[in-house]
């Protein structure tokens, strides 16, 4: 049904009209989001906006090449780490800053996809998990990085500072819309780059890489190119979790952290930019908010404190959480293999063709 | 530096790693599917064996015995009602659903029993030592850890060399549609895969749980370092994975003895080394594809 | 083409927008009505650092007790628990949660140096009361709108070493401790206290909180010849460190820190080697068995209100830290204020609930700088060994 009828039709952004009426709407809506929102709530969007950066990221590397990766928490705290010292140590303002980071995070991509070159599968795995583990230590060893304790981001000033133009950030409202400008460009430079020669090397190494090779594609140029893209997505995400947070303690960058990463663009649905924007929107709302205090909802909460009372233990109900996530993510990897984006192929067929 | 101590507190703790890779392998032996949910497994069982023990006031042997059954249902359950349904999944999709899984387990168990830890004791008791020569102390303990594992490695390694089942689980591995043809029952070997890489989780991890402590987040540093030694062992092959444990655990506690600070990650980057050199692990043959 | 004319129509209200947000969007809720008193705390109910979350559960003992007797001044007390997971992003969460959308007037106590500077400033800016959090750090003492009663780790360390040397006279003292700020500022105590006697720690061996395997850090402490350790461990690393310990013959004199004063669980997880090995402890509560009349009314609230609740040290922390806000709270009188509590708070002087004794001022919101020294008796009694005492010595 997706039929490309001209090369021209397949490099668009926007597949058709409709799509891009939908977006400009969705985004009208995500501006006007914070005015019906509490605190609470802009923050929780912080955190969607800037999982989902790691998510488009991670998914150009493991849905669109093929690779595995559970070290990207690693590439996540470099960012976080590097743009707060860069501001703080060396005084560069912040978007320097922040791609300075980014830049950095990439190279340590670049690096780890060396091994990558000659591993797969759960030896790959295994690289990168130790690299996401080795990260988290150097850091919280390190004084320079402020140890275990962790280091506080100095106020967000996105102006120049240096030259007297400043322009500081206050609000988790206002950083809300930077971090909405960025996440819409990233994911933006995502769909575009998975229509250039390099996404196009990436999709065919995924899917052989015999192949690929044999077609001309330079093996080791595009896997360690994929790894820098999807670290430095990552590392820009990173600087901005950390103005979201305001503090963060190397053990926040967790393997935890990683897995769920992976999960995110997996679920969301492998290969695919708007199925990784729904992954991480799904997950991140699931962990931090939907399943939490489930003790004092209404009528449920009653049920199941009676319920624990009698078969488990009152104090661990908020376990509640762990299981129900566990659950949607089986449930949806059972019932769509795809993911979120392969429903939503088939909600799409289905109207499409409808009634028939 | 007490080098008998570190020798023999490495290779035991090695040897436990070695016996819980064992489950990471099985699984991976059969269906390529790394089990991410292997440590949370073990750590249930083992739960429901401290519960039999200590509400119905059991002898440990029946509660071991009734945690081998429970874990082997376990496993078979996970298999038939998690990974059975999913249509034409990915491995990546396998993967997320072991994870999810993990929760699932991790989830329940703090729940039904609480976070705070547990003690559970096991007839070889590491208070019990033997002092073999100067400076190489041995405890009852290690030595059950040394005797089982062997015990174990030796009969896994008949299992698949000489035996129908084993020979089917290796075949189902190498090409799953092929074993089909040939009349196996590929579901059958998979449940039965699940269900045996849970019985050898268990038994790993009561041995663990005696050393340490039981708390419901006690299989998941002993889970990394296990899948860890099997990939260095090269994940195919038995005695490899026991190997490659007992090198993790010499690691851990030479290198650790010698710069504690770096020793939660000095075995990880060790691995990351050899394996530049060896993709496929120590033992691990590296298949040339075919296109 | 198309792209640019789409990003140059976005760049407009986008920066408009920019220039909005930073105003007035400051409504929330107010903590406290005619009938009910909002109080919020926040731990980890799941994941590894789970079995902190008593803490905050036994908070809720002493509110349910209050609300027995009939509120303060005819306010019921309304508490949240907000699980985090000790991840401070959750923390955050929860604590935003609890601000914009319940509105409450303070926070109590809250598990962990991380978690808690995540929400520092926020709670700051937001002009919200927050009493005790539990964790030592110094970072926590020069925010007016906290007043802190965990007593620090500097003093912690302190005290042990002092009841090492003088009163037990051990030369060769080692310390274990968790490679964090808790280590490293319980290391300062230590080594300030040492430095007074002309001594040295003949080994300082740091451990992760996630590490189960501690042969390696035992065998190092062994081969230091140390006749004494000093442990600033969590619970589940002191248990297997003590295990290994005796698998290997190497029995010295432990001494832990106060959240290891618990001995009925370490003694428990540790197959009873707590007692036989007569553990010491410095611990900021008063014997939990003490036959004392807020004790009893304590033990007995418990077997009434939360009967599946153990009365362990992590619970009564919780009844600590919340002891001297129900104590502001009653002083405030019915005509409550953030101002009125916070007055309250800061003319709190001499006051004792189980913990030490707490005197708070408008300068200073330091926690009280007394520990009582514990030893685990051979049936794993509590036996005070060193009534409360001071730390005289500081940081400089």
């Amino acid at each position: 049904m997706d039929m490309k009828r001209s090369y021209y039709e397949d490099i668009e952004l926007f597949g058709s009209g409709t799509v891009l009426f939908w977006a400009i709407i969705l985004l009208a809506g995500l501006l006007a989001a914070p005015f019906f929102a509490t605190q609470y709530h802009v923050y929780l969007f912080n955190l969607i906006l800037v999982h989902i950066i790691v998510a488009v990221g991670l998914n150009i590397l493991v849905g669109s090449t093929g690779q595995i990766a559970l070290g990207h928490g690693g590439f996540f705290a470099i960012g976080a780490f590097v743009t707060v010292l860069l501001m703080t140590k060396l005084q560069l303002p912040f978007f320097v800053a922040l791609l300075g980071s980014a830049f950095i995070a990439a190279f340590f991509g670049f690096l780890l996809g060396l091994p990558a070159l000659r591993l797969e599968g759960p030896y790959l795995a295994i690289a990168t998990l130790a690299f996401g583990l080795a990260i988290m230590h150097i850091i919280g060893h390190m004084e320079l990085f402020g140890g275990r304790t962790g280091l506080s981001a100095p106020p967000l000033d996105i102006g120049i500072p240096q030259l007297g133009f400043s322009w500081v950030l206050h609000s988790q409202v206002s950083k809300y819309y930077l971090i909405l400008a960025i996440t819409v460009g990233m994911v933006l430079f995502a769909i575009n780059i998975l229509k250039t020669k390099a996404g196009r090397a990436f999709v065919a190494i995924r899917d052989s890489e015999i192949a690929a090779e044999v077609i001309g594609i330079n093996l080791a140029v595009y896997k360690t190119l994929a790894f820098a893209v999807s670290a430095f997505y990552a590392g820009i995400a990173g600087g901005l979790y950390a103005f979201v947070l305001g503090f963060f303690d190397p053990f926040t960058f967790n393997l935890i952290l990683s897995v769920i990463f992976l999960v995110m663009v997996v679920v969301g649905g492998l290969g695919s930019v708007m199925g990784a924007i729904a992954g991480a929107t799904l997950i991140t709302y699931l962990m931090y908010d939907l399943f939490k205090n489930v003790g004092e909802v209404p009528v449920v909460g009653d049920l199941l404190v009676s319920f624990s009372r009698q078969w488990l233990t009152v104090s661990g109900i908020d376990n509640f959480n762990l299981i129900a996530l566990g659950l949607v993510m089986i449930g949806i990897i059972i019932f769509e293999p795809l993911g979120i984006f392969g429903a939503w192929i088939r909600v799409k067929k289905y109207w499409k063709t409808w009634p028939f | 530096m007490p080098f008998g101590q570190l020798l023999i507190e490495g290779l035991a703790m090695g040897a436990c790693y070695g016996l819980f890779g064992l489950a990471v392998v099985i699984i991976y032996k059969t269906s390529e599917v790394v089990n991410f949910a292997a440590g949370d497994m073990a750590m249930f069982s083992t739960f429901v064996s401290f519960h039999v023990l200590t509400v119905y006031g059991a002898p440990f042997w029946v509660s071991f015995l009734a945690a081998l059954a429970f874990a082997a249902l376990l496993g078979v359950f996970i298999e038939f009602f998690f990974l059975r349904p999913a249509k034409n999944p990915s491995l990546l999709g396998l993967i997320v659903i072991t994870i999810g899984t993990q929760l699932l387990l991790a989830g329940v168990a703090s729940w039904k029993w609480g976070a705070e830890q547990q003690a559970f004791s096991i007839p070889f008791s590491y208070q019990v030592t033997y002092e073999i020569m100067p400076g190489f102390v041995i405890s009852q303990w290690a030595i059950a850890v040394f005797i089982i594992a062997a015990l174990i490695m030796a009969f896994l390694y008949f299992f698949f060399k000489h035996t129908k089942l084993g020979t089917a689980m290796r075949a189902t591995q190498q090409n799953k549609h092929a074993a089909k043809i040939m009349g196996i029952k590929t579901n059958r070997v998979f449940a039965f895969a699940w269900a045996f890489s849970s019985v050898i989780g268990v038994t790993a991890a009561v041995l663990l749980s005696a050393r340490t402590i039981l708390d419901p987040q006690f299989m998941m540093e002993p889970f990394l370092r296990a899948f860890a030694a099997a990939v260095l062992g090269g994940l195919m092959s038995i005695p490899g994975v026991l190997i490659g444990g007992g090198i993790m655990g010499l690691i851990e506690n030479f290198f650790g003895y010698a710069w504690p600070t770096w020793k939660p990650i000095t075995a990880f980057v060790v691995i990351v080394l050899v394996l530049c050199i060896r993709p496929a692990g120590l033992f691990g043959k590296h298949y040339v594809k075919k296109v | 083409m198309k792209m640019k004319r789409i990003l140059t129509a976005l760049a407009v209200p986008l920066l408009a927008l920019f220039l909005l947000a930073d105003t007035g969007f400051a409504q929330r809720e107010r903590g406290f009505d005619d009938k009910e008193i909002r109080i919020g705390q926040w731990g980890p109910q799941t994941g590894p650092a789970a079995p902190w979350g008593a803490v905050a559960r036994g908070s809720k003992l002493v509110f349910d007790m209050v609300n027995e007797k009939g509120g303060i001044h005819g306010r019921q007390i309304r508490y949240f628990i907000r699980d985090d997971q000790y991840n401070p992003s959750q923390t955050m969460a929860g604590v935003r949660e609890l601000v914009d959308r319940r509105g409450v007037l303070a926070f109590v106590g809250g598990v962990g140096t991380a978690p808690g500077m995540a929400v520092q400033s926020y709670l700051r800016q937001n002009e919200i009361i927050w009493v005790g959090v539990c964790s030592g750090a110094e970072a926590f003492q020069d925010n007016p709108w906290q007043w802190n009663m965990w007593p620090s780790y500097f003093d912690d360390g302190s005290l042990l070493a002092k009841f090492a040397v003088e009163n037990k006279g051990y030369k060769k003292i080692a310390l274990f401790y968790q490679n964090d700020d808790w280590g490293m500022d319980a290391m300062k105590g230590i080594n300030r206290r040492l430095k007074e006697h002309n001594m040295e720690l003949v080994a300082a061996v740091p451990v992760e909180p996630i590490e189960r395997d501690l042969s390696s850090q035992i065998a190092r402490l062994q081969s230091s010849g140390a006749e004494a350790i000093i442990g600033i461990v969590a619970p589940t690393q002191a248990a297997i460190a003590l295990r290994t310990a005796v698998s290997v013959g190497f029995q010295p004199q432990w001494l832990h820190s106060y959240n290891l004063c618990d001995f009925a669980l370490m003694n428990h997880i540790t197959d009873g080697l707590w007692a036989r090995e007569g553990v010491i402890t410095s611990a900021f509560t008063d014997d939990p068995n003490a036959d004392t009349p807020l004790m009893n009314s304590y033990r007995e609230a418990v077997k009434k209100l939360a009967p599946e609740e153990r009365w362990g040290i992590f619970y009564m922390a919780g009844i600590v830290v919340a002891e001297p806000l129900v104590h502001a709270l009653e002083k405030a009188g019915p005509d409550l204020s953030t101002a009125a509590l916070r007055d309250a708070l800061d003319s709190i002087a001499d006051f004792k609930g189980i913990g030490p004794r707490i005197t708070w001022s408008k300068e200073s919101h330091r926690p009280p700088r007394e520990l009582q020294i514990w030893q685990c008796g051979p049936n794993g009694e509590t036996i005070v060994v060193q009534d409360w005492i001071e730390n005289e010595l500081s940081m400089e």
